[in-house]
């Protein structure tokens, strides 16, 4: 049962990503990586992490891709204004033949690895208690700073969305 | 049986399909979603790695991982506002202001 529902997440995966790439309009690009978001957050079901799980649907798909959809409609991008991409093709297959090397040495050195049962299993790996746990205990002083560095992002965006009353370009003549 | 390597093609794939989105599309939204696409497989790739050595650090790794994916999508989508307000184009090549050569 769990091998069906991992063929079939991985093919949804890849194919989002696929997707996200080979599509101009950027709408629906964010709406591949939106199926690939979900996917993945199934395959961290499958692996027991169930607290990351929760976690990808909420700020991944939840929160990061509905902004992107949110400013993608805000900017009321038309057709002509997207960038033209005439070799884009090209330049996928350039990209695909550097890439490649580096996925064998990496899928070579994972297959080397000694087998171990990696089936959903009964304990309470990974559930909220125990990462919680983990979390206020070991790591207590990346947790402290995270939080330090989001109360800096959302101070960085206000100032930036910020409207500024005069500026000049570098011509030196008002905007 | 699933096993390691299945886990890794994916996240492999996921990370290649990123990077070569960053190489290949012009459009400053796509490369956004495809450093997105690149921390996905590597979220996927340390979980797996989680799962097999049982143990929970990566775990909270990967909660790190996300949490700045989410500062950083605050910051980048603030600019790209901006950037799109003074330039009224999303290609990346029109952004070379910090660039050394002639202007555009």
């Amino acid at each position: 049962m769990a091998d069906f529902i991992f063929i079939a997440l991985a093919f949804l995966a890849i194919s989002g990503a696929i997707a996200m790439i080979v599509y101009a309009n950027p709408m629906y690009s964010a709406l591949g990586v939106l199926i690939t978001m979900l996917s993945v957050a199934g395959m961290f079901a499958l692996l027991n992490a169930t607290f990351l799980f929760l976690v990808q649907i909420i700020v991944y798909a939840g929160a990061i891709m509905t902004l992107i959809l949110f400013i993608l409609m805000f900017l009321n991008i038309k057709e002509e204004d997207l960038p033209k991409e005439p070799n884009k093709y090209k330049l996928i297959a350039i990209g695909a033949i550097i890439m490649i090397p580096l996925n064998i040495l990496i899928l070579k050195a994972v297959s080397k690895l000694p087998e171990k049962d990696l089936n959903i299993s009964n304990t309470d790996f990974g559930q909220i208690k125990p990462v919680g746990l983990e979390l206020y205990n070991n790591w207590i002083i990346a947790f402290e700073l995270i939080s330090i560095l989001l109360l800096i992002a959302l101070i960085g965006s206000v100032v930036l969305a910020k409207k500024r009353k005069s500026k000049l370009n570098n011509k030196g003549e008002q905007l | 049986m699933i096993s390691l390597t299945s886990y890794a093609f994916v996240s492999m794939m996921l990370f290649s399909i990123g990077v070569i989105g960053v190489i290949a599309r012009r459009n400053i939204f796509v490369i956004y979603m495809s450093i997105e696409m690149m921390l996905n497989g590597i979220n996927l790739f340390l979980v797996t790695f989680a799962r097999y050595h049982f143990n929970m650090d990566p775990q909270i790794i990967t909660i790190m991982v996300i949490s700045i994916a989410a500062a950083e999508a605050a910051i980048f989508l603030s600019v790209i506002i901006l950037l799109y307000r003074s330039r009224k184009s999303l290609d990346t090549d029109i952004f070379t202001t910090l660039t050394q050569g002639e202007k555009s």
